[in-house]
């Protein structure tokens, strides 16, 4: 169970949220650029800090106080995979497991380096892999761990449509079996809408609309969400 | 093509012209006394240099990685304070801090009175040699591990972190290996400045005397064929360990 709410004032709005998501439940935050969508998984995430609220995972507090950021039982995702470049592709992926959990949970890292197609690049050096490549390697470190909390903020920017098909697939299969919460954070409502059957509409740091995608998109809340579903 | 060779041409005038200062090296002063008319003193003057530079540097490495690790990361206002402290110490002459080390730590000091009491010298001894050293390069440690340290992008160590690694574990596994060719060059310039101290070391600790002290006292005691040997062994010296502690880190890069 995820209980947030979050202030946190930006220059030019605040951002004032109230996020509620049972075990196993998917949430998709839509929004304009800059409406304050990455703000609400930073704090979540840990890394920016809240001006007031309360961030809950379960048992964990995660704010206030600030909980520290390998505390936090959580995965996040964000545009930029930030690999390790001086380590191998199953260093990075096996990178969060304690010594001997990479083969303890050898069967579920095997699975994430089949259906990834990571076994080709397995013993490169991350840092001599492709943008393609690098993203799949993203994807199967911050699974790897199975956290009950995924955070995605943008990861399929920049992405051919095969490749956002392929990853996007993964994920919905991978969310169904170990029920982790899964929030999504894109401008794009055909990405967000493969992955979370449920969306919150962000304006000004402020959820404008929740329900499932259908109904938003039957009857728009504000116009200006109604202009981005129909650009989006 | 051209271009090249013009390049390589200046840089070779370059070098020539930055190494020149070793043509003193055959320069006739007469033939070399090996041990400066003071038996054995070239040899302990090596030991001394080699086995307490590198305490000193231990000591810098120990200090000035945390703190080059705190200045690098931490963007409050007390940092300016902290920065100006270590520039304060990396512009000071080396002179006026021996001088102002002797009296700050010397037995009219209330240090000094309380080191004097526990059987520790705080001048001419083995402690004031280290102190001095490590006092004349942990400023030129901070400043270039710093910069190292600060290299490594913030976003990967919150990564790690947030992949359940620990502060410690996130220096050791990712901000050092990243960092180290930049960390190796913040040892060896604090290698070198340390062992090749001479103002300070001379007012501090004339006595154990280091090979830079020993120089000094070979030139005033029996001349220029007194040194000459001492500056080739101090040169023999300095160079391996900055230069192993290079390829090392270069060649994990491979």
């Amino acid at each position: 169970m995820l209980d947030a709410r979050i202030l946190k004032a930006r220059a030019d709005f605040t951002v004032d949220v109230q996020i509620r998501l049972a075990a196993g439940e998917r949430l998709a935050i839509f929004g304009a650029s800059g409406a304050g969508k990455s703000t609400i998984l930073g704090c979540i995430a840990g890394v920016e800090s809240p001006d007031a609220g309360e961030i809950r995972l379960g048992a964990t507090t995660l704010y206030p106080p600030p909980l520290a950021l390998h505390r936090r039982p959580l995965a996040y995702l964000t545009q930029k995979d930030l690999l390790f470049p001086h380590l191998s592709v199953s260093e990075n992926v096996g990178f969060g497991l304690a010594n001997g959990a990479v083969d303890r949970g050898a069967r579920w890292i095997a699975e994430l380096r089949e259906r990834l197609g990571l076994a080709a690049i397995w013993n490169n050096r991350a840092a001599k892999i492709s943008g393609g490549e690098a993203r799949r390697v993203a994807l199967a470190r911050m699974l790897a761990r199975q956290p009950p909390l995924v955070l995605l903020d943008e990861p399929f920017v920049a992405l051919d449509r095969p490749l956002i098909r392929e990853l996007t697939a993964a994920l919905d299969e991978w969310q169904r079996r170990l029920g982790f919460i899964l929030i999504a954070v894109d401008h794009r409502a055909e990405i967000l809408a493969r992955l979370c059957p449920r969306v919150a509409a962000i304006e000004r740091g402020r959820i404008v609309q929740q329900g499932d995608w259908d109904a938003v998109g039957a009857a728009p809340a504000t116009a200006s969400l109604a202009r981005l579903l129909a650009t989006a | 093509m051209r271009s090249k060779w013009i390049n390589r041409l200046a840089l070779a005038a370059f070098a020539i012209a930055l190494l020149y200062p070793l043509a003193g090296l055959a320069a006739r002063v007469g033939p070399w006394r090996w041990d400066g008319g003071i038996p054995g003193s070239t040899g302990a003057a090596v030991r001394v240099s080699l086995a307490l530079t590198a305490l000193a540097i231990a000591i810098v490495i120990a200090i000035g990685t945390p703190v080059a690790w705190y200045l690098a990361r931490h963007a409050g206002r007390d940092r300016m304070l902290w920065e100006a402290a270590v520039l304060i110490s990396v512009l000071m002459p080396p002179l006026a801090l021996g001088l102002l080390l002797s009296l700050a730590y010397g037995p009219a000091s209330a240090i000094g009175g309380l080191l004097m009491r526990l059987g520790v010298p705080a001048s001419n001894s083995a402690t004031a040699f280290v102190v001095t050293q490590v006092y004349v390069s942990v400023g030129y440690y901070i400043v270039a591990a710093r910069a190292a340290i600060a290299a490594v992008p913030r976003e990967l160590e919150q990564t790690a972190a947030l992949l359940g690694l620990a502060p410690a574990a996130v220096f050791r596994r990712v901000t050092f290996p990243l960092a180290r060719l930049g960390l190796a060059a913040a040892v060896s310039i604090a290698w070198v400045r340390a062992l090749g101290e001479f103002g300070a070391v001379i007012v501090t600790a004339y006595y154990p005397a280091g090979i830079p002290v020993q120089i000094w006292v070979n030139l005033q005691t029996a001349g220029m064929p007194a040194v000459m040997p001492l500056l080739v062994i101090f040169l023999l010296t300095a160079l391996p360990l900055p230069w192993l502690v290079h390829l090392l880190a270069q060649a994990h890069d491979a």
